[in-house]
């Protein structure tokens, strides 16, 4: 084997290495939340997160999976961006208020997740790439008293009082 | 013999007692009763969420019916009052002028009289004009609340047909406001 023939094989063994998923290197991410608040309008509580994700070594082409309470799911990629969409659905008893946090792996921490998820090691132990923490305020059904019927008290109540007043006036006794 | 007297000044006081109200309370009942009428406005435009620009020739139409429907309702509490209000502080005010002009040794009996009708009718007018707009304004406002929430319910600004709402609700509030005026109180 002549010496440029060693060079071709050695690049073509390295190549893979060069061009493979490289772990996206101290990601900066740039979440938006969004959770559901009112109960009286929506069935489920919806747990909405979009963000933008940059690798510091420079990679584009990330796959993200998602895990909130032992559900994974991929995170949607917004076309020709850096800019991803999850949205976790549950019942709002099973989402009541409070903080929650949602981990980000990409296909090879993915991939240690199911595996941990699948011989019943604890999921938790399995490095996330990063975790966006979301803070529910909780779903209510709004107020007890609706606002136009405090507002008909008071008005009935300034009414009663003027119209006390003026028995009082018209009243005989001086 | 001071009884005789009562009934000639009641003559008096009931002669200036008339319906007909002067120019400065006209003005004071048309612009609080303006106010009121135009409060239901802002109702409809942030809370039942009615277009102010499409509705401006129906908010405007119907705030100057209501208008002169809550300044007639005004005129007619206040010339119930004043009477009442009247009798009621007439003492008081005489015992009151009787000690300012007590010393003024000048002043005939009549003068004195005559002074203590015209501060009893001024009195009696001041407050009988300020309890009208007080009495009305609550009645009314509350009429509205009451009409437009509740038994107009169904008829939401929100769903076609947009106005009934609000001409059943300020309509209906101005004209039973000005029914209720007209009732005569319960002695």
């Amino acid at each position: 084997m002549s010496w440029w023939e060693v060079c071709i094989v050695a690049v073509f063994a390295v190549l893979p290495i060069l061009i493979a998923g490289d772990t996206c290197l101290s990601p900066s991410v740039k979440p938006k939340v969004y959770t559901t608040t009112d109960a009286s309008v929506a069935v489920n509580t919806v747990i909405v997160i979009e963000f933008s994700v940059t690798c510091k070594n420079g990679i584009k082409d990330l796959n993200l999976y998602a895990e909130l309470n032992g559900h994974a799911i991929p995170a949607s990629k917004i076309k020709d961006s850096n800019s991803f969409q999850v949205s976790f659905s549950s019942l709002h008893k099973d989402t009541p208020a409070g903080n929650y946090e949602v981990r980000f792996f990409d296909e090879e921490g993915y991939s240690a997740l199911r595996k941990a998820q699948r011989s019943g090691d604890n999921a938790k132990s399995v490095a996330s790439l990063f975790a966006v923490p979301v803070t529910h305020p909780g779903a209510s059904h709004g107020i007890l008293v609706q606002t136009e019927f405090v507002a008909a008290v008071v008005a009935t109540l300034v009414w009663y009082i003027a119209h006390s007043a003026r028995g009082k006036l018209q009243s005989n006794n001086h | 013999m001071a009884g005789k007297k009562l009934t000639r000044e009641e003559e008096l006081l009931l002669e200036d007692f008339s319906r007909n109200v002067s120019t400065k309370s006209n003005a004071l009942f048309y612009g609080n009763a303006f106010i009121i009428s135009a409060i239901p406005i802002w109702l409809f435009w942030r809370i039942h969420q009615m277009e102010p620009l499409e509705s401006a020739i129906l908010f405007g139409i119907v705030t100057v019916i209501s208008t002169w429907l809550v300044a007639y309702a005004y005129r007619n509490v206040k010339f119930f009052l004043k009477h009442k209000i009247a009798l009621k502080r007439g003492e008081a005010v005489s015992r009151e002028v009787m000690k300012k002009v007590a010393d003024d040794k000048k002043m005939s009996k009549q003068e004195k009289e005559e002074r203590i009708l015209w501060k009893k009718n001024e009195v009696a007018d001041y407050e009988a004009t300020t309890f009208s707009i007080f009495y009305n304004n609550a009645l009314y406002l509350m009429l509205v609340i009451i009409i437009s929430f509740y038994l107009l319910r169904s008829f939401s600004p929100m769903v076609y047909p947009f106005c009934c709402n609000y001409i059943g609700s300020v309509g209906s509030a101005g004209g039973l406001l000005a029914l209720f005026s007209t009732s005569t109180p319960k002695n």
